[in-house]
């Protein structure tokens, strides 16, 4: 029997699970193939209680979301956190640095108490998760190969290596040599290092690596000239949560 | 002409000279030089069949000098002998084309077996292919850089074309899609050239899930061409080579080498963090197909295979090298060499047993605390050849293939096995490894360095620990600091004496104030102490132990010295019940003393506090006897009241000597005391004072300095001139048991007198 997947947003931009539609027509009739999409939101108007995969997008920033994931995680039998929101609670941990009040108030104005804001949080602070499918946003290729891990019955695998290493094997110029700053060296890998291959650098959209040498890689930052605030502001972006948490 | 001639170099007349005779006795024609630039000097001149070179020699060595024999006569048999073997020289000696490495001294047989035998094949070679032209590679040839121009073009016709091309303002290797992209002069390339023979990823199976039989194995058989080789990354595919090819050839690695054609580049502009000399590979003699060097208008090609001599052949104009031409390629060489910023400080030969001697330095865990365990070192090595395996299956779930990636031993779970054990879990035992497989175990598997000295590693390192160079000269640095210890330890005589007191006898005993009393000691045999003013000695009773007492009388009261003791605790005490003839224990002198020469010639301003006037009595009475010396000297003492004045004859006598301008203070006077009141500080705005010529030394409790320093400071005395002994615990007296330290100094050994100029960082001092 084919397994049934269900994807559910939680605080997110959605963009996540647009990107999944990026794959090909004959992609996506192979997917179709191996497994049955119960509920998606933005593709079909199905909305299933039956499911096996579950893939949450967004991150937990409402109280009433807490008994919702709740409920996902228990009809679940794997669980799986896609895009950074959901991984490692994201950008929208940026909030975490006003008081909810003042979030409140910047985001909706004098409408600002009707919504019961708390501090955001990714998946696994709520609920265990099994599997991650890093990235802002997540990328097509990543959920293909873990959508096949699953259906081959591998152990869904994300690199334990900074992105540094994927930019060297891309051949990258690294950016600090170019005047730039990067945290490339604490973050996980997986993306192929695509924005310094773009032309930019990475800002940690998949999270830290499992053991960051956040003092190493700050004296760094500032031997390359930041300023400690400018230092704060490299991570905020994408781990306000881990850095808040540490 | 018979096939017999021999040349002997080597700087030990013995070995030459006996080498010779022997020889000589056997029928061959010797001859012999002392240095490899007179050998040099004779192989121009005259063809030998059979070289005996030792290694080490006063300029050049024998293996270089070997080197460049090999290049004008390829054909040349050696025999290297040396006092100094190592895994290295034995590989050196062999890939040069050695016979063999004889270990000194010689078994003059042995020696003339090995070359009878070197004779014996010279002439069958010579019978086997007597018009065959000899070295057709390892040939220089002259081409201009137009003809280059033509050969590159050309090579774009028939094959894949990869280079150097600039890249925001850096240096890539790329694929060039036309000559005028192409850069021949740069310094390093942040991903090496062995990429094309040993990529980032590559599929090395593609497979059927169904049908087993239709798995293939992905070989990459497209020709390419690989231009502006520097001779490091040359090493660094000879590296490769040996590991990729020997025990089990890889089919990948090898279609790749043998398609394509290595077209290097001497490295004429370094990177500052390139050390290849030290590595012994700026320098490439084989590996390469052509290898090029810029002498101006025209490239210098040495030829390093027949692939190479057809290519020159099919697309360039050869010319033959004038002697300038090799004279202005040697210079550029040479002057190449004068840009390297970094080298090893020692011989490269150590390394292994350096390293191995180094395992549990504590120089790893210390640079490894800032890795960030980002794999760019290994990454960016030409020199680093792991990879993992991974396999990719198509959406279909029906097919797939098996990929190779770079992987290496930086990263976090290199070493980690099912069940979660890593066996190289921290940064220390992972930064480690790396170290040793460049300086030790590569070098040991597979005799060839496991470094090149690129610096790629050292420009990637964002943490600055990469570098090899930097970690083996750190090594050596501190094996060296350890050698020298171990030397001291077994040939530094003791000094028996250090803890044990001489005899002395009290041969006066004078009360000076309630609780001080004075001692006037002989040593036994009326030994001269030798104190300077400003010293201290230790005074030892048996049962209850020793204590310093700095000296009070100066040097030239010679025969005996004085110390004064104030009664504060339980030796002091127990001294005070010393009668004169009793026997004492002294240690010393200790410390440095007052900077006498300094004195020569300045005002003196002395100022004594309390028991301060013991040792400074010392030094007013060494200035008394060398009064024309100095200046003017004045002397400050204050005490609490009249009744804690200490050496009160000494106190009168200073009063009435012209000699010396002399005040006194208390800080409560009594009925009977007429002269000032006051801390001592109240003196020091009475006195007119030069501050370019004054010299102040303070002696007494540790509360006076800092307000006396105070008063000084608005004299405008010159920190450097502000003099003051200080007083701390102390035991040993020599520098050993710690007490008296004081941040990093050690009060018995720099001090007790130090100037206030030296104090200004020590924060633990007033
Ligand atoms: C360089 C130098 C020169 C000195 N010159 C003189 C001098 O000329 N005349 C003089 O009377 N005193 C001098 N002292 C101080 C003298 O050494 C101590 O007063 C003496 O050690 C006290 O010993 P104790 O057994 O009588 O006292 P304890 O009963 O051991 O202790 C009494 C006090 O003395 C201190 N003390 C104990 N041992 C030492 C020690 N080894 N070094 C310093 N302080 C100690 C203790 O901290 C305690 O406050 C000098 C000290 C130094 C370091
Ligand atoms: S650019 Fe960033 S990710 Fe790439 S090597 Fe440099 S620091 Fe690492
Ligand atoms: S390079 Fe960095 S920011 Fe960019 S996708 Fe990768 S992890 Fe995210
Ligand atoms: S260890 Fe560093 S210097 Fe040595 S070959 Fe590798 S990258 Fe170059
Ligand atoms: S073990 Fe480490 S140093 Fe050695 S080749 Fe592999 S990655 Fe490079
Ligand atoms: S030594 Fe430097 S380059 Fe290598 S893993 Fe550590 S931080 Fe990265
Ligand atoms: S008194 Fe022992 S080290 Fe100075």
């Amino acid at each position: 029997m084919k397994p049934k997947v269900a994807f559910f947003d939680f605080t997110s931009c959605e963009g996540c699970q647009l990107d999944v539609l990026n794959l090909t027509g004959e992609e996506l009739l192979d997917l179709l193939a191996g497994v049955e999409i119960v509920s998606f939101r933005e593709a079909i108007s199905r909305n299933d209680e039956d499911y096996d995969i579950a893939f949450i997008e967004g991150s937990i920033s409402r109280d009433s979301e807490i008994p919702r994931l709740q409920k996902i995680r228990k009809q679940a039998k794997i669980l799986v956190a896609m895009g950074a929101c959901a991984c490692i609670g994201g950008v929208n941990c940026l909030k975490n640095h006003l008081t909810m009040n003042e979030a409140l108030t910047m985001v909706y104005g004098a409408d600002a108490k009707q919504f019961d804001t708390i501090p955001a949080r990714p998946i696994n602070a709520v609920v265990p998760v099994d599997a991650y499918i890093r990235g802002c946003p997540a990328q097509t290729g990543e959920f293909a190969k873990l959508v096949k891990a699953l259906l081959i019955g591998k152990k869904p695998e994300t690199p334990s290596y900074p992105v540094c290493t994927e930019c060297k094997m891309a051949g990258n110029i690294c950016v600090y040599e170019l005047g730039k700053t990067c945290i490339g060296p604490v973050t996980r890998a997986g993306c192929g290092a695509i924005c310094v291959t773009g032309g930019r650098q990475c800002w940690g959209c998949r999270g830290l690596v499992d053991e960051p040498n956040i003092n190493s890689q700050e004296e760094i930052l500032k031997k390359y000239g930041l300023t400690p605030a400018q230092v704060v502001e490299k991570f905020k972006i994408y781990n306000t949560y881990s850095e808040v948490k540490k | 002409m018979k096939t017999n001639s021999v040349l002997i170099v080597d700087d030990e007349a013995i070995v030459r000279e006996s080498i010779r005779d022997w020889l000589k006795d056997s029928g061959y024609d010797v001859a012999t030089a002392e240095s490899a630039e007179e050998a040099l000097k004779m192989v121009a001149k005259k063809d030998y069949h059979v070289l005996v070179l030792d290694v080490r020699l006063p300029g050049k060595s024998g293996l270089t000098a070997l080197k460049e024999i090999k290049a004008i006569h390829p054909d040349v048999k050696a025999v290297i002998i040396t006092a100094y073997p190592s895994e290295e020289t034995t590989a050196e000696a062999r890939r040069l084309g050695a016979l063999d490495c004889m270990i000194k001294p010689v078994n003059p047989e042995d020696l003339e077996k090995l070359i009878r035998d070197a004779v014996a094949s010279i002439d069958k070679e010579a019978d086997k292919k007597p018009a065959k032209k000899a070295a057709a590679s390892k040939k220089s040839v002259v081409i201009s850089k137009r003809s280059f121009k033509t050969l590159i073009t050309s090579l774009l016709q028939d094959m894949e074309v990869v280079g150097v091309k600039g890249k925001k303002g850096k240096f890539i290797f790329d694929k060039i899609n036309n000559f005028d992209e192409l850069k021949m002069d740069y310094d390093l390339t942040p991903i090496p050239p062995t990429k094309y023979l040993f990529p980032a990823k590559e599929t090395i199976l593609k497979y059927d899930l169904s049908d087993f039989k239709k798995s293939t194995p992905v070989l990459d058989n497209a020709p390419r061409a690989i231009v502006g080789v520097h001779p490091y990354d040359i090493r660094a595919i000879e590296m490769l080579d040996e590991a990729f090819i020997t025990a089990n050839p890889d089919p990948n690695y090898i279609a790749r080498r043998q398609n394509s054609l290595i077209i290097g580049v001497d490295c004429l502009n370094p990177s500052p963090k390139a050390f290849s000399p030290s590595m012994g590979t700026n320098v490439a003699e084989a590996g390469f197909d052509l290898l090029l060097t810029d002498i101006g208008d025209t490239y210098m090609v040495t030829v390093g295979s027949q692939k190479g001599a057809d290519l020159l052949k099919k697309h360039a104009q050869v010319i033959e090298p004038t002697t300038d031409d090799i004279a202005r390629q040697k210079m550029v060489r040479d002057e190449a060499l004068t840009k390297y910023q970094l080298a090893l400080d020692i011989p490269r030969e150590r390394l292994p047993k350096l390293l191995e001697d180094a395992y549990d330095d504590p120089y790893w865990a210390e640079r490894a605390s800032t890795c960030l365990s980002c794999g760019s070192c290994v990454m960016v090595c030409p020199t680093c050849f792991c990879f993992d395996v991974q396999d990719d299956v198509s959406l279909n779930l029906k097919d797939g293939e098996r990929t190779r990636l770079w992987d290496g031993c930086m990263l976090v779970d290199f070493a980690k096995v099912a069940g979660g054990e890593n066996f190289r879990h921290d940064k220390t035992s992972r930064f480690h490894h790396r170290m040793y497989r460049k300086g030790k175990y590569v070098l040991e598997r597979y005799g060839r360095m496991g470094c090149v000295g690129c610096g790629r590693c050292g420009t990637a390192c964002l943490a600055e620990i990469a570098s090899p160079v930097e970690a083996f000269n750190a090594i050596a640095e501190s094996a060296r600091a350890k050698q020298e210890a171990a030397r001291a330890v077994e040939t530094i005589r003791p000094e028996k004496e250090l803890y044990a007191p001489m005899q002395a006898e009290l041969v006066r005993v004078d009360n000076l104030a309630a609780k001080e009393k004075v001692f006037e000691i002989k040593l036994a045999g009326g030994k001269d102490l030798g104190q300077k003013p400003g010293q201290f000695v230790e005074l030892s009773l048996f049962g209850l132990g020793e204590a310093p007492f700095g000296v009070a009388s100066s040097p030239t009261r010679r025969g005996t010295f004085e110390i004064a003791v104030r009664n504060v605790g339980s030796l002091t005490n127990v001294s005070h019940n010393l009668k004169k003839g009793d026997t004492v224990g002294i240690r010393g002198p200790f410390g440095n003393g007052f900077p006498l020469k300094q004195f020569e010639g300045k005002d003196l301003l002395l100022i004594a506090g309390g028991t301060g006037i013991f040792p400074m009595r010392s030094l007013i009475q060494y200035v008394l006897d060398n009064r024309k010396l100095y200046g003017r000297v004045i002397v400050l003492y204050g005490a609490r009241g009249p009744a804690e004045r200490l050496f009160t004859d000494d106190l009168e006598g200073w009063k009435n000597n012209a000699n010396l301008e002399f005040h006194e203070t208390v800080d409560r006077g009594d009925a009977i005391w007429k002269g000032n009141v006051g801390v001592i500080t109240t003196l020091i705005p009475k006195v007119q004072l030069d501050p370019k010529k004054t010299v102040a030394v303070i002696v007494g409790p540790p509360i006076m300095y800092r307000f006396v320093i105070v008063e000084l400071k608005k004299r405008d005395i010159a920190d450097e001139n502000v003099i003051m002994s200080l007083e701390r615990r102390m035991k040993c007296g020599v520098g050993k048991c710690g007490h008296c330290q004081m941040n990093g100094l050690y009060v018995c050994q720099e001090g007790p007198v130090f100037s206030l100029a030296q104090l200004r960082t020590v924060r633990e001092a007033v």
